[in-house]
């Protein structure tokens, strides 16, 4: 389980998570993804191109995070790219009504920023 | 006449704790694959089975938590498809999920609440769902079907 962050573009966060988002690579992120997502730049991408599971406590500090960076006015959205495992689990459970996913990084960033 | 054949039951016992689950998650990958089950019905198994899991991680009683958790694996082929069956066997109190009601969807980010998530994934992903509570044990079982036979 691995998650990384740039900040080389202006007022946006991208966080890159990449492994198996389980019970115990959510457990191993959990901290530094929230440090990460409470970032002063309040637009954050998730980049989740590189999660090969997504079990629901991954989902759920996905959303955790999202919720606390919108009470701050801030913005969160998820970026999937070819990731159909990933993107079909969002789709079932509904999260990508409420936190915006994306395939193309283009939309992403311009959905973030906006 | 639609006939029936039993493949040979797989088991794996764990602790009820995250690095076990996955060692289960592992386990189902390798036993499907030696069975012959297709790629995408692993991956439908291993997200019902980590929900699963979860469940009894997170709400289990003492109980549930200190007893073996036992894993059966059975795949049978009938005349126009297979079905892989997972059993997920805890010593915990009787609780049956399938019992609870979905929650409606949230439709604000704000709206959500945790819990459920789980649940919506096990049905979401199984062909079929049974729970009973035998020799005090929950038995959570979800199996997913494929047409065809199987590769092995």
């Amino acid at each position: 389980m691995a998650i990384d962050f740039d900040d080389s573009k202006d007022k946006l966060r991208r966080i890159t998570i990449s492994g198996r988002l389980d019970i115990l690579g959510t457990e191993e992120i959990a901290t530094k993804f929230s440090a990460l997502a409470a970032s002063a730049q309040r637009r954050v991408i998730v980049d989740l191109t590189g999660v090969t599971f997504l079990a629901s406590i991954g989902i759920r500090a996905i959303i955790t995070n999202a919720k606390a960076l919108q009470q701050r006015g801030g913005r969160l959205v998820l970026f999937v790219g070819e990731n159909a495992s990933v993107a079909k689990t969002l789709d079932s459970t509904g999260i990508d009504d409420l936190i915006p996913m994306f395939v193309d990084a283009g939309q992403a960033e311009a959905a973030a920023l906006a | 006449m639609v006939s029936s054949v039993l493949d040979s039951v797989g088991e794996l016992s764990i602790r009820a704790e995250g690095s076990d689950v996955r060692r289960a998650s592992a386990w189902i990958e390798s036993a499907c694959r030696e069975r012959g089950v297709p790629a995408n019905e692993i991956a439908r198994l291993d997200v019902c089975l980590n929900e699963a899991l979860a469940n009894i991680l997170s709400h289990g009683n003492t109980a549930a938590l200190s007893a073996p958790v036992i894993l059966y694996l059975a795949v049978h082929d009938e005349s126009r498809a297979s079905e892989a069956i997972v059993t997920v066997s805890d010593a915990g109190a009787a609780f049956d999920p399938l019992g609870v009601l979905p929650k409606a969807r949230p439709k604000t980010l704000a709206e959500v609440q945790p819990g459920g998530l789980g649940l919506q994934m096990i049905r979401h992903s199984a062909d079929s769902l049974h729970y009973r509570y035998s020799e005090g044990r929950n038995q959570l079982s979800f199996g997913v079907r494929w047409s065809g036979c199987r590769d092995a």
